[in-house]
């Protein structure tokens, strides 16, 4: 958390500092499908966060004892390009914060894969972020979710994740990088849309239980608009050689 | 009428037993992003890797003999073993390109091949697994049509590899990878009749 | 998992169907705490906690240190978690495993976010400031790391007292008062096994878990989450655990005040 000396009025005539509402996402973009390696990809555009997803496998485990003769095993690493962040340099490689971020990550994926379908294998999810401005790590899980679903791996759901959390006393979604510095409280939730069942919850700050809920039901009305923006992405590829002989 | 689903999106409410589908709580689920064929009640998948199964007929290379036991590179994470029949005539030698069908896959980890056939000649191309029944067609009739307009022979291997010789290679390729790319779209086999037999009445 | 860890969660699933804890404990139930301040004398801070079977010990170090050039009227804090090898067969040396940074950046996030730590009364002079250093070593492994944790790390900071620093020395021997803390948080993790949720989960119910939940509270706030494994949790489940959460703050935060002799 940067000083509080420093801190900005985030809250002025009833907006945020970006000019949004409370419960109002930043503009989000998504495409699939973008890197031809890569078994899956994606990529999305949230505020100023650009974030590329890219999936490979079902493949050969490495190392090899590690195979799971029941299932796949999920392999994630979440890392920050050195050059991300406004503030400095950043180092090469996931740090503390990325290691846990990649764990926490990967059992999200963990839940909604169909591990079972691809016996003896393993499936990695690589989330690189080009540039971050608070909330990468719900992007992150966004945009993996389509790479994942862009790679026709098997999966029960397409998982969205975004944040929301409190400043002074209103509850506000989806920080950009400032107000995650001077908030009072933020919490990342992934979400499995089809039933709302919490795959990923972490938080910090202060919360009353009351305003927990209040937080987490505007997570899920949110969520409406990022699942129609995955889908929408999925879509697209398909579409644009559709039109081409006046089909939809 | 068909449209696109998502993992998650529900299909029927009711359970129906489905490729690339799962069933929860009564209902059935889109398990990939596909083609949804109401009337049908079927999958066609857009995306993904091939799913070894028995009985697919794939193509591969030779990669390494020893005693009779071959290793097929199928272009696919798992190993893949071929054991020579007792009454084999001409061994196989490495670098050869085989066509083949999957006999058993042991321990769900290495696939064993059979009725090996070998591929003489002619060229290789790599397609999407999951447009395979698409560029073979029911019956195989989009495959056969385009060895009928452009004479040339062709195996489709469900691990994505398809093997092309004689007549006119460059013709039959282009309308696989037109296949690969139109898949999703209806009127697949008119378009690539029409698209064959005008190119071929240009003479090319 | 080994083969054994499965028969033995299938038990623990086949005990839950009957509403049975395999120690026999209600669903909201911690085990045994025992607190055990000041049992490194070298340290500034430490406490020893037993969790049932599961020990953990806090140390607390402070260096004379700089305050971060983003809070130059502070001093700072920072936490560390070594599952030692010889805490269970599966831990092994090496460089720190993701479980071990999970453990040592949730505790961190409850401790931090519940402003427990005066980081300002650490300032000493303009650009000298007292860095906390907080290390937890993983004694023995039996389940429920994160509260067993959290409790060690609050009752070893209660217990920290700050050296003399003078003539730009710091006087080791010499401790001349308590560290300032403003606030006590304590954390409660839950298991959700199948469609049974359970406090304090032991080793065996750890490993059966499909889902796990860790809510650091002060008692009037919910602080610090932190969900983890695959299963996924409903929105109800969560407000149930955070409820629980709040009420056991005050019977925790009472161990560590009667062990320590020091209350807020």
């Amino acid at each position: 958390m940067a000083s509080l000396a420093n801190k900005p009025d985030l809250i002025v005539n009833g907006k945020r500092i970006d000019g949004r509402d409370f419960d109002e996402l930043r503009p989000i973009k998504i495409e699939a499908g973008m890197l031809k390696n890569a078994d899956g990809s994606a990529y999305v555009e949230w505020g100023n966060n650009k974030i590329l997803a890219g999936v490979y496998g079902p493949k050969e485990v490495f190392p090899r004892h590690m195979a799971d003769p029941a299932k796949a095993i999920i392999k994630c690493r979440y890392t920050m390009a050195p050059f991300s962040s406004l503030a400095e340099h950043g180092r090469t490689g996931p740090n503390r914060r990325a290691i846990e971020i990649s764990k926490v990550t990967k059992e999200v994926f963990e839940n909604v894969v169909m591990l079972n379908e691809f016996p003896n294998s393993e499936i990695d999810i690589f989330i690189e972020v080009l540039q971050g401005d608070g909330g990468t790590r719900a992007a992150g899980i966004t945009a993996a979710s389509v790479a994942l679903a862009n790679a026709g791996i098997y999966m029960r759901d397409l998982v969205y994740a975004v944040s929301a959390g409190r400043i002074e006393d209103k509850i506000v979604l989806d920080f950009n990088m400032i107000e995650d510095n001077y908030s009072e409280a933020d919490m990342p939730i992934a979400v499995a849309p089809r039933n709302n069942e919490i795959l990923l919850l972490q938080m910090d700050g202060g919360l009353t239980r009351e305003q927990l809920k209040q937080a987490i039901g505007m997570v899920l009305e949110a969520g409406k608009k990022i699942s129609a923006m995955q889908k929408e992405a999925l879509n697209e590829n398909y579409r644009k050689v559709a039109e081409q002989y006046g089909q939809k | 009428m068909r449209e696109i689903v998502v993992p998650g999106e529900a299909v029927a409410d009711r359970p129906v037993r489905m490729h690339n589908t799962y069933i929860d709580g009564g209902k059935t689920y889109a398990a990939t992003v596909g083609l949804f064929d109401r009337e049908h009640n079927e999958i066609i998948p857009l995306e993904g890797g091939w799913v070894p199964h028995i009985e697919d007929v794939v193509v591969g290379i030779v990669k390494t003999s020893k005693n009779s036991v071959y290793e097929i590179d199928l272009s696919y994470f798992k190993r893949s073993i071929l054991i020579a029949s007792k009454f084999e005539r001409h061994p196989l030698k490495v670098g050869e390109a085989i066509e083949a069908s999957i006999k058993d896959i042991e321990d769900r980890k290495t696939i064993i091949l059979y009725r090996e056939r070998v591929l003489n000649g002619g060229t290789m191309m790599e397609v999407k697994a999951s447009k395979v029944p698409r560029i073979i067609g029911k019956n195989s009739t989009m495959v056969n049509q385009i060895s009928e307009l452009t004479g040339a022979s062709i195996t489709v291997g469900r691990n994505g590899i398809v093997w092309l010789r004689g007549g006119n290679v460059e013709l039959a390729a282009e309308a696989i990878l037109k296949i690969e790319n139109e898949a999703h779209i209806k009127g697949l086999t008119e378009r690539i009749r029409m698209m064959l037999e005008d190119r071929t009445r240009k003479g090319e | 998992m080994e083969a054994i860890d499965i028969i033995k969660s299938n038990y623990i699933r086949e005990l839950l169907t009957n509403g049975v804890r395999e120690d026999a404990r209600g669903p909201n139930d911690f085990r045994g705490v025992s607190i055990k301040p000041g049992i490194i004398e070298h340290a500034e801070g430490s406490a020893q906690v037993d969790l049932g079977a599961t020990k953990v010990l806090a140390g607390v170090k402070l260096v004379m240190g700089e305050p971060m050039a983003d809070t130059p009227d502070q001093g700072t804090i920072s936490m560390a978690a070594e599952l030692l090898p010889l805490a269970s067969a599966e831990y092994e040396t090496g460089p720190p495993s993701p479980q071990s940074i999970e453990l040592a950046r949730v505790v961190d996030r409850g401790i931090r976010a519940g402003n427990c730590v005066d980081l300002a009364d650490l300032l000493v002079a303009e650009g000298k400031a007292w860095s906390v250093f907080v290390d937890l070593y993983i004694l023995n492994y039996a389940g429920n790391l994160f509260d067993a944790s959290e409790l060690a790390v609050m009752s070893a900071l209660m217990n920290t007292k700050v050296p003399k620093y003078e003539d730009d020395k710091v006087v080791r021997e010499e401790r001349i008062k308590d560290i300032k803390l403003d606030n006590i948080v304590t954390s409660a993790t839950f298991a959700k096994i199948g469609d049974h949720v359970l406090l304090d989960m032991n080793r065996n119910e750890e490993n059966a878990a499909d889902a796990r939940l860790t809510v650091a509270t002060d008692g009037s706030a919910v602080r610090a989450m932190q969900k983890g494994l695959s299963g996924g949790i409903s929105v109800k489940e969560i407000d149930d655990m955070v409820g629980i959460a709040l009420a056991k703050h005050g019977e925790l935060k009472n161990l560590m005040e009667k062990a320590t002799k020091r209350s807020l």
